[in-house]
């Protein structure tokens, strides 16, 4: 064998796989975003971009695109502050800072199913331990996942305490490589807390928080399984983020192209707001050379 | 030792030898259902019983989840050709299935086989989309009206109660959530949607008309009975707001005897006893001012991508689910309407009826219970109509208007899929 073949040889398993399960549903999905099909039927009618016509012209899709949005807008900054202040006091190598990033990670490792189905128990309105609790306070009942206006923030609340553990380790490991000369310098000449912080801490971190804030905002939009689970997207479509609709249009509803049509509009929403992080974000992370 | 190794394994050829070909003469049908617990096991009854009779037919019976787990399955297994030769199809979903020719036109079988003249009017009529034949019924139901007779009494209502309409439900809900709702009881369970149904045909309407196609979500007396369920919610607070957002809550509530009163299939009768006992009473739904139900549940039908020996094979079984033995062990064994007119009569039947109060109910509401929609955008209204129950139970969204623009929309929606 040629010895220039096999490098390649060697990694075409992995294209391969990458290729079928990867882009060919990606090429599948923008094509079947421009036809008509239930599934059943034998022939896919090509009818242009009426089906993101029907997207946009849907109360559906921009209640789903208003509460997706909410739902990052306030997971993603509340994640990564409490990972970074958590992150801050666990960076120390002692044995209850282990114990505790381990206690923290769980939930990180834990089926999402069936934590969304013991909070589902933890938050019914009857018989739930919250309302349980409240009322050995003296409160009365409250209705986490029937009101609103509550139900988005239970669950922003179930998908915080679920990926904060990985944000966590990925903090520690980059608080932890900042060199200790600098901090002992910063002493040196009299720093405060505060100012070593934003002054040699953050700007040191900013890649690992850029990182971060990429992943966390795509996985805030792309949060499914709890939403199933718990509301089906309910109370009257308070939490039918953007996957769910998606889900709920192709697989409930067979509209196989409109489904296609908006993971296509999820996919350049997502590629569009990495474009702008890149921009807003991305030249104030510095690189160690 | 060797010599043994050597006729143990002359002998375990041997054996394959003769039965491979035993086991290749029977014809396989796979067959996807709903049903666990109770039903699973009757129904596996049911098989066992028909292979014993028909030993060249086995039937693999896997149970998928509930009926949108079975489409859900369905639709992954139809592009790939690894769909089941027959599957549980909900009576008013089949017909995007039949149309899209998923679905055998099982007519010809029907036509030639005498079940057909022994299956009631209103069982025999839930299968025909058109003039063909789709699906043969298996579990069918109408709601009913449990109420727990011990939540009652210590309510002050005392003997049966009288809850033929929607004023005497009210009133009854109060009393029981007034009197005990310290003690985390309420009056009545939040309708589900099937109950919802039964409850605006009680109120002499329908949400799609069974024979025209009709939409009637806006006609005045389906918003009046909305109104009035809403009401039970978000006004009166008799029913609790966690059975609106999962409708299986309300029925976990009333199974641990924390709600006095639920509307729900028939087929929750055998579950029901078994919870409450004694305690368990079975009325008719109200009339208000009409008695009519809507009648659900499902039937099997049979993949048209199945060879055609599978096919027949597949249909003697459901032929034989549908036949008075069997008919008449299911019902018994789980509460669903008997099917067949010569179930009742067979012991297994005539010893629930008798042994079981309550379980006749549904079969009296038979004379008026009617078959629903089952048009294309059948599927497509019942899906959104829990986002509008949601809105309007909670409210969170007024009744007459979320109804009149959900009418429109199903409209839209029914001539987009015409369209198509």
């Amino acid at each position: 064998m040629s010895p220039k073949l096999t490098p390649y040889l060697l990694v075409l398993p992995l294209i391969a796989f990458i290729a079928v399960f990867t882009y060919v549903p990606i090429f599948t999905s923008i094509d079947l975003s421009v036809r008509s099909w239930n599934f059943m039927s034998p022939t896919k009618p090509f009818v242009g971009f009426d089906n993101y016509a029907r997207l946009f012209a849907s109360s559906a899709f921009w209640n789903s695109l208003t509460v997706t949005a909410v739902f990052a807008g306030i997971s993603v900054p509340l994640r990564l502050g409490l990972a970074l202040a958590i992150a801050s006091y666990l960076k120390r190598e002692a044995l209850s800072s282990r114990l505790l990033r381990g206690a923290l990670f769980l939930p990180t490792i834990t089926s999402t199913v069936a934590i969304a189905v013991v909070f589902s128990w933890v938050f019914s309105t009857d018989y739930g331990l919250a309302n349980a609790v409240l009322g050995w306070l003296g409160f009365g009942k409250v209705p986490w996942l029937q009101n609103p206006q509550l139900a988005l923030f239970v669950l922003i609340f179930i998908n915080t305490w679920k990926q904060l553990g990985y944000d966590v380790i990925i903090y520690i490991a980059a608080l932890q490589a900042v060199p200790q000369e600098l901090y002992d310098a910063a002493a040196m000449d009299g720093g405060k807390r505060m100012q070593v912080f934003r002054r040699v801490t953050f700007p040191l971190i900013m890649p690992t928080t850029y990182f971060l804030l990429v992943v966390s905002v795509i996985e805030a939009f792309q949060v499914f399984t709890v939403i199933d689970v718990m509301t089906r997207g309910g109370p009257a479509g308070a939490t039918d983020m953007l996957v769910h609709l998606l889900y709920r249009t192709g697989f409930v509803l067979f509209d196989i192209g409109t489904g296609s049509a908006l993971a296509v509009l999820l996919f350049v929403l997502l590629i569009a707001l990495a474009l702008i992080k890149s921009r807003v974000i991305g030249g104030k992370v510095h690189y160690e050379s | 030792m060797l010599r043994k190794l050597q006729l143990a394994t002359a002998a375990s050829l041997l054996a394959l030898a003769v039965s491979a070909p035993a086991a290749q003469a029977a014809t396989v049908v796979t067959f996807w259902h709903s049903f666990n617990n109770a039903g699973g096991e009757a129904l596996d009854k049911i098989i066992a019983d028909f292979e014993a009779a028909n030993p060249d037919i086995d039937i693999q019976g896997e149970y998928v989840g509930n009926y949108n787990d079975i489409v859900a399955k369905l639709q992954a297994a139809i592009p790939a050709n690894r769909g089941p030769d027959a599957v549980i199809m909900e009576v008013t979903r089949y017909g995007l299935f039949a149309e899209g020719g998923v679905l055998a036109d099982l007519t010809p079988y029907f036509e030639a086989d005498p079940l057909k003249d022994d299956l009631y009017d209103y069982a025999r009529q839930i299968g025909v989309i058109g003039d063909k034949n789709y699906i043969v019924p298996f579990n069918s139901s109408t709601p009913v009206l449990y109420y727990n007779k011990d939540i009652f009494a210590r309510a002050g209502i005392t003997g049966e109660p009288v809850l033929k309409t929607f004023d005497d439900i009210l009133a009854a809900s109060k009393t029981i959530t007034e009197t005990l709702g310290a003690e985390g009881i309420t009056g009545i369970a939040a309708p589900g949607q099937f109950s919802r149904w039964g409850l605006v045909m009680a109120n002499g309407s329908d949400l799609v008309d069974a024979m025209s196609g009709e939409i009637l979500l806006d006609a005045p007396r389906t918003i009046e009975a909305y109104q009035w369920m809403a009401s039970l919610v978000h006004e009166h607070k008799v029913a609790s707001a966690d059975g609106v957002t999962e409708e299986d809550n309300g029925r976990d509530a009333f199974l641990a005897g924390k709600v006095g009163i639920m509307m729900n299939s028939t087929g929750n009768y055998v579950g029901s006893r078994k919870a409450l006992g004694d305690k368990l009473g079975v009325l008719p739904m109200p009339c208000n001012p009409e008695c009519s139900v809507p009648i659900g549940g499902a039937g099997i039908g049979l993949l048209a991508s199945s060879p055609k020996d599978v096919l027949d094979a597949a249909y003697k079984f459901v032929s034989f689910a549908a036949s008075p033995e069997a008919n008449a062990t299911w019902f018994a064994a789980t509460g669903y309407l008997p099917i067949n007119k010569k179930s009742a009569a067979l012991p297994v039947a005539a010893e629930a009826l008798a042994s079981q109060p309550g379980i006749d109910v549904a079969i009296n509401s038979l004379p008026y219970a009617h078959g629903r929609a089952r048009t294309e955008v059948v599927t497509w209204m019942r899906t959104t109509e829990y986002d509008m129950w949601q809105a309007m139970a909670l409210g969170t969204a007024e009744v007459e208007a979320t109804m009149k623009k959900f009418a429109e929309d199903t409209r839209a929606e029914e001539a987009r899929l015409g369209s198509q």
